[in-house]
């Protein structure tokens, strides 16, 4: 048997991540809790299950049109996801397998560009986009993000590991440089591209601000916009936006779940 | 022009029958665009005030769209800001508090209405508020006329009736809500820490503000507001009191019984009246006043807000004819809303009406929309100006020093800086 200050070691461990858990996980236990409520009795603080949770879903799908935001979301998401990652990823692998004179500055002049807040980019971009006659589409939301900066430094992190070799080995086969990209590269990056979708595709689930302020129309709103609406008003029907915010969270979960393995890796870095 | 040939006059004058063809389509069957921000309430009664005017004009139409309301005023705010006019609507629903900021702000972004609309049958301080410079801008909406709403059958235990909650004083509530906790241990109101709401109750219910009628800042040389402070202290260390957290927790802390009464807008009333186990249960009595300030009244205003026109609204015409028509002079509409959606409008000759004078058994009988429109009549003008919201947040910044016994003269001349500051 282990010592006793093992033993108590063990145990404090235990409940710090039992804490941890609880402080994590509770908010989505109580949000599907409360979908199950009215919502008078969720303001009144009722914590059990109730029997709502029917109502809840039939006034869901009565207020929003289900088929149409998936359908936007999906889109935007989707599209969007695809874009950034072959734009940005392009851009990551160009920083740090070409060297030039402006390499460094160009790229600390990106890394600055970071601390820009987007509240101060909005209104420029507003105006490029009704001059483009972009507002209420869907490429006003996919563009502005297609050379995202965050992106584009972390996949020249990731290049760093990318072994030069192998491009020297592909260069002698006689591939040109967007083929050794395409077939040497990427392959090779899979897990980084994997942490990547999942990171991209959630901002642009999430994403709430700038669809909020370019889309004009409910048929063009996104999910998140549609779910936000939902809590509009001066008596909002909490048990319905719930239900909201269930159906808002499964996909990012689903996805989460299914890319979890590559995520973790492609955290850690991704050539071995 | 003689040199154009004639293929090409042809061309173009068929071009421009096109065009007048299209024109004269797209003004008989027009589509007017609204914001607002929440469908049961505001946006239920902008569709319901349209099938009224469709009647008579069968070919328009128009579309709500609903927003979260800071969302809203977030995207009105960007789209103002970046001069563009491509997507904004023909009437926008704007809170009367944010209404001077958006119409010194945005200077010919909103259309005056002086002309088309006869102010005078709107109650005054709603008209006031949208008024910048002797022009006129809102069709005014719903009231925030305040009144104290209280549970009657709790109260009657402790043995008050609804005669002796009307016209008191805060310092008389205080006395009873003590009363009330010895009698039958229960608190009286909810207070959330990080609300200005009951100083905004008390300032206007004496006709003042954090700024004058020229939108000086007015605080440290006012001393209604220190009056108002200082009331409030009372309030807090009377133990008449329960601390509530944000929005959802103050609503539930009165919706189920864990405390008694609340002074607020008369848009609670839904609130209140979405529990029906309750009904009977409930009275509304004139809000208190301040016993040591002659001005103050025992009416006031918590909220409510106006619809504006866009200048650059496609549809402004039509917008215009559209809310002077139903909003502007439909008396039986207003009896609609009031039912329907619980909106209590502030145009003054739907007080006769029918649904205005009748009791209501939630409110043990009482005329309640009745009462409410008496006060809203008496409640004082103020100009609510830019910078309602940063002088709010100074007044809730001193909150616990006010609640711990702190000096008023010191947090008073704390909250005049800082909102001098802010405001510079």
């Amino acid at each position: 048997m282990s010592n006793p200050l093992a033993l108590l070691g063990r145990a404090a461990t235990y409940l710090a991540l039992s804490l941890a858990a609880f402080v994590s996980v509770f908010p989505f236990v109580w949000m599907a809790i409360a979908a199950t409520n009215t919502s008078p009795d969720i303001i009144k603080g009722k914590a059990t299950p109730g029997t709502a949770l029917f109502d809840n879903i039939g006034t869901f799908l009565t207020s929003v049109d289900l088929p149409r935001v998936l359908f936007n979301s999906f889109f935007i998401a989707g599209v969007g996801t695809a874009l950034t990652l072959l734009v940005s990823s392009l851009a990551g692998y160009g920083f740090e397998m070409f060297r030039s004179r402006f390499r460094e500055k160009l790229f600390g002049g990106l890394l600055l560009m970071l601390s820009i807040p987007f509240a101060a980019l909005m209104i420029p971009l507003f105006v490029m986009m009704a001059n483009l006659k972009f507002i209420n589409t869907y490429q006003a939301i996919i563009l502005p993000t297609v050379a995202w900066v965050f992106i584009i430094f972390y996949f020249r992190q990731a290049t760093k590991a990318f072994p030069h070799e192998l491009r020297d080995a592909a260069r002698i086969d006689g591939l040109k440089e967007w083929q050794i990209f395409l077939f040497v590269y990427m392959p090779v990056m899979r897990s980084t591209y994997a942490a990547a979708t999942i990171i991209v595709f959630m901002m642009h689930w999430n994403n709430y601000l700038w669809p909020l302020i370019v889309l004009q129309t409910n048929d063009m709103f996104t999910l998140t916009l549609a779910v936000a609406a939902l809590s509009a008003g001066y008596t909002p029907d909490f048990g319905l936006v719930m239900v909201g915010a269930i159906v808002a969270t499964l996909p990012t979960l689903v996805i989460f779940f299914l890319l979890q393995r590559r995520f973790v890796e492609g955290m850690l870095g991704a050539v071995k | 022009m003689t040199r154009m040939s004639t293929g090409l006059k042809r061309s173009l004058a068929v071009a421009m029958a096109s065009v007048s063809m299209f024109s004269v389509t797209a003004a008989s069957a027009a589509e007017i665009l609204v914001w607002c921000w929440d469908p049961n309430f505001n946006g239920a009664t902008m569709e319901e005030a349209f099938s009224r005017y469709q009647a008579e004009h069968p070919d328009d139409t128009i579309r709500v769209e609903i927003f979260d309301k800071a969302a809203m005023e977030q995207k009105l705010q960007t789209q103002l800001a970046s001069g563009t006019t491509e997507g904004l609507p023909d009437i926008v629903l704007i809170e009367d508090y944010r209404a001077q900021k958006y119409l010194l702000s945005f200077p010919g972004a909103f259309e005056p209405l002086t002309d088309q609309i006869d102010y005078s049958a709107f109650a005054p301080y709603k008209v006031e508020v949208a008024t910048v410079d002797g022009q006129t801008y809102s069709m005014p909406f719903d009231s925030g006329v305040t009144g104290l709403f209280y549970r009657a059958d709790k109260l009657e235990e402790a043995g008050y009736t609804a005669a002796d909650l009307e016209n008191i004083t805060w310092d008389e509530l205080i006395a009873i809500g003590q009363d009330v906790m010895e009698k039958t241990g229960e608190t009286l109101l909810p207070i959330d820490p990080n609300a200005s709401d009951l100083f905004r109750i008390m300032m206007q219910s004496a006709g003042t503000w954090y700024f004058d009628a020229d939108g000086n800042v007015t605080i440290a040389d006012n001393p209604v507001f220190h009056e108002v402070l200082s009331t409030y202290q009372r309030i807090l260390a009377g133990g008449i009191t329960k601390p509530v957290s944000g929005w959802t927790e103050y609503t539930g802390s009165f919706t189920s019984g864990d405390t008694l009464a609340t002074p607020t807008g008369v848009w609670m009333t839904a609130t209140i009246k979405a529990n029906p186990d309750q009904s009977g249960q409930w009275g509304v009595a004139p809000v208190p006043r301040m016993g040591d300030v002659e001005s103050s009244v025992n009416a006031s205003n918590l909220g409510g807000s106006s619809w504006y026109v866009l200048s650059s609204a496609p549809q402004k015409d039509l917008a215009i004819d559209f809310l002077k028509s139903v909003w502007g002079s439909d008396v039986d509409f207003y009896q609609e809303i009031l039912v329907n959606q619980g909106a209590l409008g502030t145009y003054m000759p739907a007080r006769e009406g029918e649904a205005f004078q009748a009791s209501d058994e939630f409110f043990g009988g009482q005329p309640v929309w009745q009462n409410f429109s008496n006060w809203l009549a008496e409640i004082p003008a103020v100009n609510y100006g830019i910078f309602t919201e940063e002088a709010d947040s100074a007044v809730v910044a001193q909150i616990p020093a006010i609640t711990s016994g702190g000096n008023i003269d010191e947090i008073v001349a704390a909250i005049d800086a800082q909102v001098r500051q802010q405001t510079q």
